[in-house]
């Protein structure tokens, strides 16, 4: 019964974020309004993780499992993929590249500015 | 014959068919040891190569498939967990936290772009790679929302992943990143989940950190996608 409680409180969440997301005027997807809802509802204590474990455990253990589906439908797209895999493969590897570094630099940056404004404020 | 073909469209052909392909792929990448044997994408080779050798169509095979496709939102709600039992260590470095994460969203969907209209690639798929940096389901949402190839956007992320999950420690070096909070963001903010289990390994605090750099750049790229897309 437990795990059924578990399943309700999260896809009366994720019911709840659906509503959420087409009163929204804005284009906000309603898997992260979910996201966002559930933390605020931890947040304030409504929630304990204690009501939710057991099935948050293993949505999160299996989370690559859930997306076989949306992968295999690439199957519709074979024509499309075949025509930029090169371009898509450089885009990969460049853009990976690119935003670790971009953001190992700037977290020293900060922390190197942060370093200096205590230093001046001893 | 045909009266085959109709039990291939049972809900239970497609469940128990993605079942065993993910599983096999969970064997290969224990025996093997190796990043690149990602079970999620071993699992979508195998179940592309059984339909298109049996000839079942995609449809029969996504009765099935929608079902385990419903429980993505879900799952998405619950990374809201996995910050959560992080908050103390998101409030202690909020703003190196918030800099990197916000920094590193910005990077890397203008880079996609820019790269995008160098190689001349169309809308539908420049919007599915646009957010390819952050976790597969906020990145199908964002695609789908924006008129993306939404199967494209999670083949791009796992590759993502991937590569940010083997090159992590190179890069590491290259850029001389000595501080384990730094590096953990900085795998997280590049390739999402898939890193993440890179990090884990590399220690506690680069675990922790590109734990919470999937759900900051999650929701940073959906508010920066909002605003120019």
């Amino acid at each position: 019964m437990k795990i059924i409680y578990q399943i309700a409180i999260i896809f009366s969440i994720c019911w709840v974020s659906q509503v959420i997301e087409k009163l929204l005027p804005i284009d906000f997807p309603a898997s992260v309004i979910g996201m966002i809802l559930l933390f605020l509802l931890l947040s304030i204590g409504v929630l304990k993780i204690e009501h939710i474990r057991e099935k948050s455990d293993f949505l999160l253990a299996n989370m690559a499992f859930f997306f076989i589906p949306a992968g295999v439908s690439v199957i519709n797209y074979f024509d499309v993929l075949k025509s930029s895999l090169l371009p898509l493969l450089a885009i990969c590897v460049i853009t990976t590249v690119v935003t670790f570094a971009a953001t190992a630099y700037s977290i020293k940056l900060t922390l190197h500015l942060m370093r200096k404004k205590e230093n001046k404020d001893v | 014959m045909s009266d085959l073909y109709e039990l291939f469209a049972s809900p239970f052909f497609g469940i128990s068919l993605s079942v065993i392909a993910f599983w096999i792929g969970i064997r290969i990448q224990k025996k093997t040891g190796l990043v690149a044997c990602n079970p999620l994408i071993i699992a979508i080779v195998l179940i592309v190569g059984v339909l298109l050798v049996f000839h079942i169509p995609y449809e029969s095979y996504n009765v099935g498939g929608s079902l385990i496709n419903l429980f993505l939102a879900p799952a998405t709600a619950c990374l809201a967990v996995s910050i959560y039992t992080r908050v103390e260590l998101l409030k202690k470095n909020w703003l190196p936290i918030l800099v990197g994460c916000a920094v590193g969203s910005v990077t890397s969907m203008g880079s996609v772009y820019g790269l995008c209209r160098l190689f001349r690639l169309d809308e539908s798929i420049t919007a599915a790679l646009i957010p390819k940096s952050v976790t597969t389901p906020i990145a199908v949402s964002i695609s789908g929302t924006h008129g993306g190839i939404t199967s494209i956007t999670v083949v791009a992320v796992i590759l993502t992943g991937i590569l940010g999950s083997i090159l992590a420690p190179t890069l590491i070096r290259l850029f001389r990143v000595e501080d384990p909070m730094t590096a953990g963001l900085a795998i997280g903010a590049c390739s999402h989940a898939v890193g993440t289990s890179k990090a884990i390994e590399l220690g506690e605090t680069e675990g922790a950190m590109s734990g919470l750099a999937i759900g900051m750049c999650g929701i940073l790229t959906v508010v920066f996608s909002m605003l120019v897309m």
